[in-house]
């Protein structure tokens, strides 16, 4: 991505929780931070306070700071003196800017601390990376509606998600999706009989659903086999459910992998049976690989990304028989899985990163008008 | 057209705005800044302002100017040369001036929503589209809590983008404003869109043209303009019937102009669904008016309008209540002795207007137009059409639960404080009989929320029969009876109470003529008499008679103050207190503490036992066949039962009936020894380890339960844990058949232990029966029989469908066959039984009277199904106990594949294993019918291996050995 553009270059800063804490969040801002560098903007990630989990970040071509030391006072008066302080200096780091710079807050949390901070001239973009259905059961939909309310625009991942916010009177809701997190050069040649789910064991990516469902379909295809790769807190739980319904013999549990595209390449089949999503890098990345998809619909972003029926099979969220009819379809016609797992890979290149940068940067200019 | 202006010079090198905002104005200076200051903060930056000021007299044009001023570049002010008197020539003037490449348009009494051009200007530039519509809101500005209530919003719920209008008729119809939309300028000037001039409505026709001319619109869900609106509307008066008249035919006009338009554009199924939105709000709106008015206003107003009634399509009719419809057809027809009731019901959509009538075996709202004459109708085939109201079931409601007309026919002031009146109440189908006891009463209570708590009642003197209505008089000496406290109750409503041989059913009474009901009465309030002393009729926009309490002027300001200010405010707030004490009182949270923390803390009854059927809806299932055996068995115990909804009518009386979550109920269930239920008692309560419950349960499954429905799994791990924590209170679960461990033992995650091999005791009774009938070599009919009128030589089929889910709130059920064909076809062999699922509400014709039956009223199916000589369901759970008779059954599965696919999915694929033929239209279930003999000797064998499969553990003494394993102890001697 060497490619300057023609656009104005700008000043932008990520703000979020943290800079390098575990998670879908992060991978995102700092792989936006890279490509919006090599579109020739000034990138500064931002993070509140230090992460619990550390994801490895490696060299990165852009400054990083972080404005605590250790974990901020509690909620309180001592909490709020604080912010005032951190406030000053993210008003320093935006007064710095050259005009035409954009504040992109990732998380809810992080707008609590650019909302004390001065952002005149700036435009201010507030993001929810996570499906409004899933925002609403936890207390963060309550801090969207009050903390985003007057950011410049309120980005969700989809329309739908959007349309949504708006209706809770978020009128400056908008939405850009995720960028393809990779495009592997080598698909999966999708000759081995595997199921593959890749995911944290953990109650939101529904692997008890999923053990549920490999239950009634298993006894039909002896010959396949289903591979969990992830590892998390739920591991034993779901390790004694696999015993019970007697699928020990079926069911091969990888542990977290570090290859992706290794591990999509040796499957012909991608299962999602989560219970909330936003818009899932998983799905992509298997599509990426030309894997074909069953899922459980259980976000807007799902069926944004899998085309039902053609590039990907959705059932009802929660509906493990539904779910193990999509498998058994897939599993049982390899026709099938070859055309839509190819319908997949070229589908999907709609996220691709250039798509995506380019509609930042419209974003950006459109706020500017 | 000629137009002063301000000049101001532009800059050669101005870029075009984004948008323009023509305001208009007229007379409207105080509030013109903020609506121009709404555009100029728009978050969106590259907007001008277009001001043009219809020529007001005040000083609108000058804030015009003032503004364009202090914003050069920004706002410019126009001013036409003559005034036009409505807003379609100062629109079109600022469509002229605008240079945005989009408009929009805004009134001056108006405001925009901040976003409003950047969203709009957003979804303009990614779809393309002609038009952008947004929501809009009506801001009732003197309200005092802030009312908003959102335009049509069922179109805005997302954003979405339309090729064509006729992708969402809807549109068209309903949202005629031209206000909340922004428009690309060049399509308006390539298409020459300009608002008619010189006729009221003209959004009406502007948004029209504007729909079908679109090549794109795109709709999104954001709120983008605030319509303000004032209630205090003066008053109506008989003066402004003129003005009334005129716009009416305006309107008539406009909608003219718009159906053309369609015609001309082709839009056909356009002009369809606004004839059905004509029927279902533009005339009902003009409807409700007409009790108000009087005879020649009427008649102008049915001269116009019948004149448009003639274009609207005859189906149109059949897509809007049926009262819409009547009340169009006898506009139509001029008949106003039948229309002004049928508005009364129009307006009080409960109330029963009419008398009815009764012809070949339908119910229609009058008896006349039946016969057709000329003009389209020759036979009457459409009158008859319009006016059958069967399906709404006047026929099959007893007199206490109808809303009557009652009709004010002599209002006069007899004596000093004393009111005479009159009127006539409306007989439907003669419900009330000719021979009834009739009482009444007349009832006076102030409007207010909460208690009632001064109410004064006058006695009705005479009451008969009169024609087919029930004439009555009385006279109410107000000075003396009526007492109230003072102004505080304002507005007294008044009631008639009728008695018809002991039930009552409420009337109010209803002036149908302006002006009937007038002057004032001398009354002695126990407080503030200084201030009120003299009560005047009023009629209610409903059309009921009420009293006011007349105020004298000062006092009017006094009260306003008092209300409004300290005093006001404080006992205000003292009565919200009051109230939020008393709601957390009686809430379920406080309940249940008190479940926990008190009655919990009481000793545990021996021989106490809490039974349960369906959440307390019925008397019924296996919990009642437990309790009879026990009472059968002569055991000492003491008997609980819950009963919800109206009342306990149908549970046994030697038994203790307690409310459903009442103080009594939760105390009992705390001290129970046993619970005896077969679904759930509240899921909050904890059972003490010294209770043991006994889960009946209701019916084996066929459709997936429990952690096997999708909705179970989705919970959280805490939720399921939560829930399996409900589900372990069952000490013991009966079961029928290895079906049942295999599907709701291992879908409530049930201990093996818990398991009772027993069979159902509600089955008991169709075992015997069947053992019986073998013995005997004769089906026996009981005491039921004879009290459904069963004649001895017609079989009994019984027609027990599943529940239904309906969407809205629509809660009857449709037989998914034609039941007068049925009761043709079959009527001389079979009485039909039809037994809805509680939940679900069916309505038969009088024609099938007597050939089929609505047995849904009834507690306890298992008598229904003893009776009946073949059994015809969908996937009702009654087809496992029913089996176990061995007689014939049939599965009218005409939805079979939506069902189980698009539910939570089912154990077994009915199809496969039905032990009867499985139809799918009414016509395989008329041929499958034909013969009940060979249906029983074809599928003899079927049905055996059904029981054994389903039933295996019913052998007709499950109640026995329950009352064995568990209460024998308290036998006596």
């Amino acid at each position: 991505m060497t490619l300057v553009s023609t656009d104005p270059q700008r000043d932008v800063f990520f703000v979020s929780n943290s800079v390098n804490e575990l998670g879908g969040v992060t991978s995102w801002s700092h792989q936006m931070a890279r490509l919006l560098t090599g579109r020739g903007h000034r990138v500064h990630v931002v993070g509140i306070t230090p992460p619990g989990v550390v994801q490895e970040l490696g060299e990165v071509p852009y400054p990083m700071t972080t404005l605590y030391a250790g974990q901020p006072p509690r909620p309180g008066r001592a909490r709020e003196a604080s912010m005032r302080e951190q406030a000053v200096r993210l008003t320093a780091l935006f007064r710095a800017a050259r005009p035409g710079a954009v504040v992109v807050v990732t998380q809810v949390w992080a707008m609590e601390w650019v909302a004390q901070a001065d952002t005149r001239g700036l435009t201010v973009i507030g993001m929810s990376h996570e499906s409004f259905e899933y925002s609403k059961a936890s207390s963060r939909f309550q801090r969207v509606r009050t903390y985003y309310k007057d950011v410049d625009r309120m980005l969700a991942l989809t329309r739908e998600d959007a349309d949504l916010w708006i209706g809770q009177g978020l009128n400056n809701a908008s939405y850009l999706p995720n960028p393809l997190p990779f495009m592997p050069e080598v698909p999966s040649p999708r000759t081995e009989k595997a199921v593959i789910s890749i995911g944290r064991l953990h109650d939101q990516k529904g692997i008890d659903m999923l053990l549920d469902t490999w239950a009634e379909i298993a006894p039909r295809h002896p010959d396949w086999r289903l591979r969990i790769y992830g590892s998390g807190e739920d591991e034993e739980i779901l390790k004694k459910q696999c015993t019970a319904l007697g699928l020990d013999n079926s069911v091969d549990w990888m542990g977290r992998t570090s290859d992706v595209p290794g591990a999509l390449r040796g499957g012909s089949v991608f299962v999602q049976s989560s219970r909330g999503e936003g818009f899932p890098l998983a799905l992509m990345e298997a599509m990426a690989t030309a894997v074909p998809c069953a899922a459980f619909d259980c976000a807007p972003g799902v069926h944004e990304i899998v085309r039902d029926g053609e590039d990907g099979l959705l059932a009802t969220l929660g509906n493990t028989g539904e779910l193990a009819r999509r498998l058994d379809t897939l599993m049982s016609d390899k026709e099938l899985r070859d055309g839509m797992g190819d319908a997949a890979r070229i589908n999907i290149q709609r996220y691709t990163t250039d798509e995506i940068v380019r509609k930042w940067e419209d974003l950006f200019a459109f706020l500017e008008r | 057209m000629n137009e002063e202006s301000l000049p101001v010079p532009l800059p050669a090198s101005a870029v075009a705005p984004d948008v323009s905002v023509v305001v208009i104005v007229y007379n409207d200076e105080a509030r013109l800044p903020t609506a121009v200051r709404s555009v100029l903060e728009q978050t969106l930056r590259n907007v001008e302002v277009v001001i043009v000021d219809d020529r007001s007299t005040d000083g609108s044009y000058d804030v015009a100017r003032r503004l364009a001023v202090e914003y050069p570049g920004r706002v410019r002010a126009f001013r036409l040369e003559r005034n036009s008197g409505g807003c379609g020539a100062p629109r079109n003037h600022g469509i002229a001036q605008a240079r945005g490449t989009y408009v929009l348009f805004l009134d001056s009494d108006d405001v925009l929503e901040r976003n409003a051009c950047r969203n709009m200007l957003e979804a303009a530039e990614t779809t393309g589209a002609d038009l952008v519509s947004g929501m809009c809101v009506r801001v009732h500005v003197d309200s005092r809590n802030g009312k908003e209530v959102k335009w049509y919003p069922w179109l805005y719920a997302r954003t979405r983008t339309l090729e064509s209008i006729s992708e969402l008729p809807d549109l068209l119809v309903f949202d005629t404003l031209s206000t909340n939309k922004c428009y690309r300028r060049e399509f308006l000037v390539e298409q020459g869109l300009e608002f008619p001039v010189g006729i009221h409505y003209e959004d009406l026709l502007f948004s029209a043209q504007a729909y079908a001319a679109a090549r794109r619109i795109t709709l999104i869900p954001n709120r983008v303009y605030d319509w303000n609106v004032v209630d205090k509307a003066v008053a109506k008066s008989i003066s402004n019937r003129r003005a009334d008249i005129a716009n009416f035919a305006h309107r008539m006009e406009i909608h003219r102009r718009v159906d053309q338009l369609l015609a001309d554009k082709g839009l056909l199924e356009l002009k369809f669904h606004k004839d059905v939105k004509f029927l279902k709000h533009d005339l009902v709106l003009h409807l409700r008016d007409l009790p108000f008015r009087d005879a020649s206003y009427r008649e102008e107003f049915a001269a116009i309008a019948r004149d448009y009634l003639e274009s609207i399509d005859r189906a149109a009719f059949d897509e809007v209540e049926p009262i819409h419809a009547i009340c169009a057809y006898l506009l139509q027809k001029s008949d106003w002795d039948n229309l002004l009731p049928a508005v009364d019901t129009l307006t009080n959509r409960d109330k029963i207007s009419s008398p009815m009538v009764e012809r070949d075996g339908r119910i229609y709202w009058c008896a006349e137009h039946l016969d057709g004459h000329g003009d389209g109708d020759p036979d009457g085939d459409f009158a008859r059409h319009v006016l059958d109201v069967t399906e709404l079931g006047y026929h099959v409601k007893p007199v206490e639960k109808m809303f009557l007309r009652n009709v004010l026919t002599g209002y006069e002031e007899a004596q000093a404080g004393t009111v005479r009146l009159a009127g006539r109440i409306t007989n439907p189908l003669g419900v009330i009989p000719p021979g009834a006891r009739l009482t009444g009463e007349l009832e006076f209570a102030a409007r207010r929320k909460g208690v009632r708590f001064q109410i004064f009642r006058f006695p009705v003197a005479t009451l008969r029969h009169e024609g087919e209505a029930i004439a009555w008089e009385a006279s109410a000496d107000l000075a003396r009876g009526l007492r109230p406290l003072g102004i505080v109750d304002a507005v007294w409503d008044v009631r008639l109470h009728l008695d018809v041989d002991g039930a009552r059913t409420t009337t109010r009474l209803t002036a149908s003529e302006p002006g009937l009901a007038d002057g004032q009465l001398p009354v002695r309030p126990r407080l503030t008499r200084l201030v009120a002393d003299h009560v005047t009729p009023e009629i209610s926009s409903r059309g009921h008679l009420s009293f006011r309490i007349v105020t004298r002027e000062k006092v009017d300001a006094l009260v306003e103050r008092g209300v409004r200010g300290a005093p006001g405010r404080f006992a205000k707030s003292g009565y919200r207190k009051a109230k939020a004490v008393r709601r957390k009182l009686t809430s379920g949270d406080t309940k249940i503490r008190l479940y926990h923390e008190v009655f919990s803390r009481l000793p545990v009854k021996k021989g106490l036992v809490v039974f349960e059927s369906h959440l307390g809806r019925q008397y019924s299932d296996s919990p009642k066949a437990i309790y009879e055996e026990m009472r059968r068995q002569g055991l000492e115990f003491e008997a609980v039962w819950s009963y919800t909804g109206s009342g306990p009518a149908g549970f046994p009386a030697d038994a203790t009936l307690v409310r459903r979550w009442s103080l009594p109920y939760l105390k009992a269930l705390a001290q129970a020894e046993f619970w005896v239920d077969n679904q759930s008692y509240p899921l909050k309560l904890t059972k003490r380890p010294e209770t043991t419950y006994i889960q009946t349960w209701h019916g084996s499954a066929l459709k997936r339960m429990g952690f096997d429905e999708p909705e179970w799994k989705l919970r959280t791990r805490p939720e399921q844990a939560e829930q399996q924590r409900t589900l372990d209170r069952f000490d013991r679960f009966l079961i029928r058949s290895e079906h049942d461990v295999r599907t709701l033992a291992r879908a409530f995650r049930l201990k093996e232990k818990t398991l009772l091999r027993v069979g159902y005791p509600r089955n008991d009774a169709l075992v015997q029966a069947r053992k019986r009938e073998e013995e005997v070599g004769l089906r026996e009919r009981g005491a039921l029989a004879a009290e459904l009128g069963i004649p001895g030589d017609k079989a009994v089929l019984l027609y027990a469908p599943t529940f239904r889910q309906h969407g809205g709130r629509q809660r009857r059920f449709e037989l998914p066959f034609d039941v007068e064909r049925f009761a043709d076809t079959f009527g001389d062999r079979y009485v039909l039984l039809v037994r809805s699922h509680y939940l679900n509400h069916v309505v038969l014709p009088p024609s099938v009277r007597g050939r089929v039956i609505d047995v849904s009223a009834h507690h306890d199916v298992t008598p229904l199904l003893a009776l009946a000589d073949g059994l015809i369901t969908d996937y009702s759970s009654v087809m496992f106990d029913y089996a176990l008779l061995g007689r014939p059954m049939f599965f009218f599965a005409y939805d079979y594949e939506e069902y189980v696919h698009e539910g939570r999915g089912t154990y077994f694929d009915l199809l496969e294993r039905a032990p009867g033929p499985v139809v799918r239209t009414e016509e395989e279930l008329h041929t499958a019918l034909a013969s009940l003999d060979e249906q029983a000797v074809k599928y003899a064998e079927a049905r055996e291996g059904f029981v054994a499969e389903f039933g295996e553990y019913d052998k007709g003494n499950a109640a026995q050995s329950i009352v064995d394993q568990f209460f024998a102890q308290w036998r006596r001697g």
